[in-house]
């Protein structure tokens, strides 16, 4: 049954985001910030880097406010950062991101403005953008987000956190259903989902962790991964991206968001991190961490796959 | 273009009994960049060396391949050979055909064909391999010496003797170890405090030796020639600079009746003691939880006594880092008690031997001290239940070793002999008594051991049954030893007044930990690893870290003093240049790849990597990156392993060479 959601909040949230942009503008607490703003078609939304105190009138938040902007600081606009202090604004998911640059080098606290949005949720990848927000046409990240209000950013806007209104969670859904086949079906369903990939590499250019500037998927020598798309070259692909991305993914789904094949990119990403939940009890979070469960040892690890 | 040399040694038959290495020799020849291939009885000998040096030399070879045994074995053995013949040593690998071919397989034909592939990868390996400059580092020379008991004090005694700073960590109040609590010693009866407590002295006296007891040690960084150790000096409540070992507080101490380890607990000491008079250094602890004034903050009464003032209930640990270039382990042994099974261990418990629930049944620890004349009884051998003089005893042997199926299938070495010591010294005291010994065989191997064991039987009159103990129990004040005697074929019983069990002797608690931090190998009891078990047997696999003593397998004195000695000999021969070459096979960066994130850096337990910033020529900063410091670079390739990017790499194990190989198959 499709349920309504609340999204009364973004208005409030927009008119605070400007109100504060334009003040850290002017009184030149940070050179640019990257946000959103409206873009062509009604109701879409489309990131952006403004300079200008009157700029700050751009910036909106919506429910297509879908892209996850810590990816504009690593690589696609590295000359960003470059600039001096940059104000971002950031949704729950997005700042796991960020915590997570933060601890492998990437980024540094001081140099960043956090502007906070508390958020209902966006859209889903396939949805229109005027949609109205429902219980259908919600991404499926959002319902299973429990980080509604982003913590510890430099601005919030004041307004009531929404909360999850008991949505039924689709990834959690279907993993179970996954972990119900069989070895065989579970490698058919993978198989059949890796075939369909292009290798045109939108998942990595998109996801903020991949900020290798050599991926070693393009290395040539050696060739570690082959480049066409073909299935042997596919499947490693993909296991090097769940691999890499194992305790640091930050759930955002922006590679299952610009997916062109529809492959289900952030179920597996989910999977993963459930295992590490279960094997070393890490979760990718709001605070930054030193060390990783895949780069740390500890006495207490699960050792039972040695003997 | 390679002109690759090829030696293909058949290891007297170890080798060629299985692969036909003439085939191996013939087929690799043809392999593209192989100028030169052959075969050999012994390449390790001298005439097979010379064939290969001589073979660079005419044939003008640029790469070596020995197709032999483990490079662990030899590696070094061919590579000075090489260097030797003008070439530069890490131009040479060895491909292993033994370990991993001909001693695992039987298939004659299929052998030397696994051989031929084996060769052949290392082939395309070799090709790969870089012209590597010998890596120099200097030597701290100062050492380390972790476990003051009888090997760990001569470790000690002998380095600080040729000139160089010792460093010994003891975790006791006191150092002596178990050598400390003996009563008189075999082979030949003299007093153990007699010879024991002068070397103890020795060291405290010894201008080379800083003594830290009452200490642990809580950090190992480094590597060979430079380690930096951080050492926790426990806090001991009394200052060691004020106390002048006067006594007077343990006399008035109002706590009295704490059982004292050092006496298996038998006797009893006060709150703040030293475990015996003989004690170095010779300043108290206080035992806090058992403190009167640590426990409800009255009392006090020590340091109202104290003349000098040296009392301080505020002291707290403190942590003291020393640099130093070799570290000596020698943590020794601990006895195995038998009550019931040892809580998360594999070992199973021996409560049919009611040790712990019976009082008047022992272990040999606990007669050395009622046998000593500095014990709880003064040198009387009396029962701990009642304390009458026991007329009958029974001693059993192999009580927790050798018993595969209870966990420990060791020897624990040093019984057979001590419980032959025991039976003499129970005769010497007790002229009426009767010993009698259960035991499976008695291992007596050693200067003058066999004959010490005849004289327990011939002269001190102990009956020697050959058979294990069943069962025992209490009947009244007497324990009834029931067991079997094979050599005859009979049950006996014994009605005995008192029952000695020969426990195993195990490493120290903790040893696993110890281990972990010092990143040396133990084996599945925790006995440290030495690194060949003839050729190398002080030496860890771990560069810079020796071993002495019962820590790493059981030993008697004459045993870990002479390790000891070999190990401070070891420690002498690193000391005796200024630097030292290594190896060097290690990472780097390529930093056109490197993009920082020092996932590298997490996951180094060597502290190899550090931060390095690369700027453009007007000094704007361009990127951090890391830097893998060669000197201290272990080459373990865990951050090869890890970079997401492979961007560092370890010579001679890059990823080109490593899909070289596996595309030579
Ligand atoms: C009952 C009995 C009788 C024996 N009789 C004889 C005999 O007559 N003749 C003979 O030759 N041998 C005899 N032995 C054997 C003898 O006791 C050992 O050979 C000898 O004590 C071994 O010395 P060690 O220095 O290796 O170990 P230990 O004496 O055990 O000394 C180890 C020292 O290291 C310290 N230590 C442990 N862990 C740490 C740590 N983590 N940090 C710092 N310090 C640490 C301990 O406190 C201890 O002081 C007997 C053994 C037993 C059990
Ligand atoms: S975005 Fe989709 S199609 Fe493109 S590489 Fe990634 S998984 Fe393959
Ligand atoms: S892997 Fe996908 S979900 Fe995870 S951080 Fe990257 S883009 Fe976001
Ligand atoms: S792990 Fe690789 S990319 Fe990361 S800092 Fe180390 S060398 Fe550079
Ligand atoms: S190989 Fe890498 S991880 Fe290993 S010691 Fe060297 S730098 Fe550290």
């Amino acid at each position: 049954m499709t349920q309504p959601i609340d999204t009364s909040i973004y208005a409030a949230v927009t008119a605070a985001i400007q109100g504060e942009a334009k003040r850290i503008l002017s009184e030149g607490q940070v050179t640019a910030i990257v946000g959103y703003a409206a873009a062509r078609r009604k109701g879409s939304a489309q990131p952006i880097v403004i300079s200008q105190p009157d700029d700050a009138q751009k910036l909106i938040f919506t429910p297509a406010c879908v892209n996850n902007l810590a990816v504009y600081l690593t690589k696609a606009k590295k000359e960003i950062p470059k600039t001096g202090k940059i104000g971002i604004v950031v949704k729950g998911c997005d700042l796991k991101a960020l915590a997570g640059l933060m601890g492998e080098s990437q980024l540094k606290r001081e140099n960043l403005y956090l502007i906070g949005v508390p958020c209902a949720g966006v859209l889903g990848s396939t949805i229109q953008p005027d949609t109205e927000l429902t219980s259908d046409s919600i991404a499926p990240k959002c319902t299973e987000c429990n980080e509604r209000m982003p913590p510890e950013c430099d601005f919030v806007p004041a307004v009531q956190v929404p909360v999850n209104q008991g949505l039924e969670k689709k990834y959690a859904a279907e993993i179970a259903r996954l972990e119900a086949l069989t070895p065989q079906e579970r490698w058919a369903y993978w198989k059949e989902q890796f075939s369909k990939c292009i290798k045109c590499y939108a998942c990595r250019q998109v996801c903020p962790f991949c900020f290798c500037e050599q991926c070693l998927c393009d290395r040539n020598k050696p060739q570690m991964v082959e480049t066409t798309p073909r299935p042997a070259g596919n499947f490693a692909w993909h296991i090097v991206r769940a691999m890499h991305l194992a305790g640091r993914c930050a759930g955002c789904a922006e590679c299952e968001r610009v997916c062109p094949m529809d492959i289900p990119l952030n179920l597996l990403n989910r999977k993963m991190a459930k295992e590490l939940k279960e094997l070393f009890e890490h979760e990718a979070g709001f605070e930054v961490q030193e060390k990783g469960p895949l780069n740390s040892f500890t006495d207490k690890d699960d050792q039972s796959f040695i003997k | 273009m390679s002109r690759i040399g090829v030696f293909i040694c058949h290891c007297g038959e170890n080798i060629s009994r299985t692969v036909d290495v003439e085939r191996v020799a013939a087929q690799v020849g043809k392999l593209p960049g192989v100028a030169f291939s052959t075969d050999y009885k012994y390449m390790c000998s001298d005439p097979g060396q010379n064939l290969l040096k001589k073979a660079i030399q005419e044939q003008k070879l640029s790469h070596i391949v020995v197709a032999a045994c483990s490079p662990r074995m030899h590696e070094r053995t061919f590579r000075k050979a090489v260097e030797a013949a003008g070439l530069n040593p890490f131009l040479c690998e060895m491909a292993n055909i033994r370990e991993h071919c001909s001693w695992v397989h039987e298939d004659k034909e299929e052998a030397t064909a696994k051989a031929i592939e084996i060769v052949g990868m290392m082939v395309e390996r070799v090709k790969k391999n870089r012209v590597l400059p010998t890596i120099t580092v200097p030597v701290t020379k100062r050492s380390l010496v972790i476990g003051g008991g009888i090997a760990g004090i001569q470790a000690a005694l002998d380095i600080a003797d040729c000139g160089h700073e010792v460093i010994l960590v003891e975790r006791e109040p006191s150092i002596g170890g178990h050598m400390a609590q003996l009563s008189e010693t075999f082979p030949t009866l003299d007093c153990s405090q007699c010879i024991m407590t002068p070397k103890m002295v020795d060291v405290a006296n010894h201008p080379k030796i800083t003594l830290y007891t009452w200490s642990e040690v809580e950090l190992v960084e480094g590597y060979i020639g430079n380690f930096q150790v951080t050492i926790r000096r426990k806090a001991r409540s009394v200052d060691e600079d004020k106390c002048t070992g006067c006594g007077v507080c343990m006399e008035k101490c109002p706590i009295k009746k704490i059982p004292n380890k050092f006496d298996c607990n038998l006797g009893m000491r006060p709150a703040i003691y030293v475990p015996f008079p003989q004690a170095v250094p010779n300043t108290p602890v206080i035992d806090r939880a058992n403190c009167t004034k640590f426990k409800t903050g009255k009392c006090g009464l020590c340091q109202k006594v104290c003349g000098p003032g040296a009392i301080d209930y505020e002291q707290e640990d403190t942590l003291v880092v020393e640099p130093v270039g070799a570290i000596v382990v020698a943590t020794g042994f601990d006895l195995y008690t038998i009550d019931e099974k040892p809580k998360g261990s594999a070992i199973k418990g021996y409560g049919e031997f009611g040790h712990g629930k019976i009082p008047d049944v022992i272990d040999g620890m606990t007669f050395e001290r009622l046998a000593s004349a500095s014990g709880p009884t003064g040198g009387k051998i009396l029962r701990p239940s009642d304390g009458k003089e026991p007329k009958q005893i029974v001693f059993i042997q192999c009580i927790g070793s050798r018993a595969r199926e209870k966990g420990i299938s060791y020897c624990s070495k040093v019984c057979c002999m001590y419980t032959a010591k025991h039976t003499m010294l129970y005769h010497h005291k007790v002229h009426d008594g009767q010993a009698y010994v259960f035991f499976m065989d008695a291992r007596t191997p050693g200067k003058n051991y066999d004959e010490f064991w005849r004289r327990s039987i011939e002269e001190e009159e102990a009956v020697y049954i050959r058979g294990m103990v069943s069962r025992l129990y209490q009947k009244g004040d007497k324990i009834v030893v029931m067991g079997s005697d094979i050599a005859v074929g009979v049950q006996v019983e014994i009605e005995a007044d008192m029952v000695v069990l020969a426990t195993a002797v195990q490493p120290q608690k903790g040893a696993d930990s110890l281990a972990q931090k010092l990143g040396i190998s133990y084996d599945k009891y925790n006995f440290y690893s030495e690194a060949h078990a003839k050729l190398r047997p002080v030496e860890c696999a771990t560069a810079g870290i020796y071993l002495a003593g019962a820590c790493q397998g059981p030993k008697d004195i004459p045993d870990a003093v002479s390790q000891a000695s070999a190990a401070a000999a070891k420690v002498m021969t690193l000391f005796a240049k200024d630097k030292l070459e290594r190896e060097p096979i290690v990472a780097r960066v390529k930093e056109g790849g490197c993009v920082g994130c020092f996932a590298c850096k997490k996951v180094c337990a060597y502290g190899a990597v550090e931060e390095k910033e690369i700027r453009d020529r007007q000094g704007n900063l361009i990127k951090v990156v890391a830097y893998v410091n060669p000197g201290v670079c272990g080459g373990c390739g865990t951050c090869q392993a890890t970079c997401p990017s492979k961007s560092v790499e370890l010579d001679g194990y890059t990823d080109e060479q490593i899909v070289a190989m596996i595309e030579a198959l």
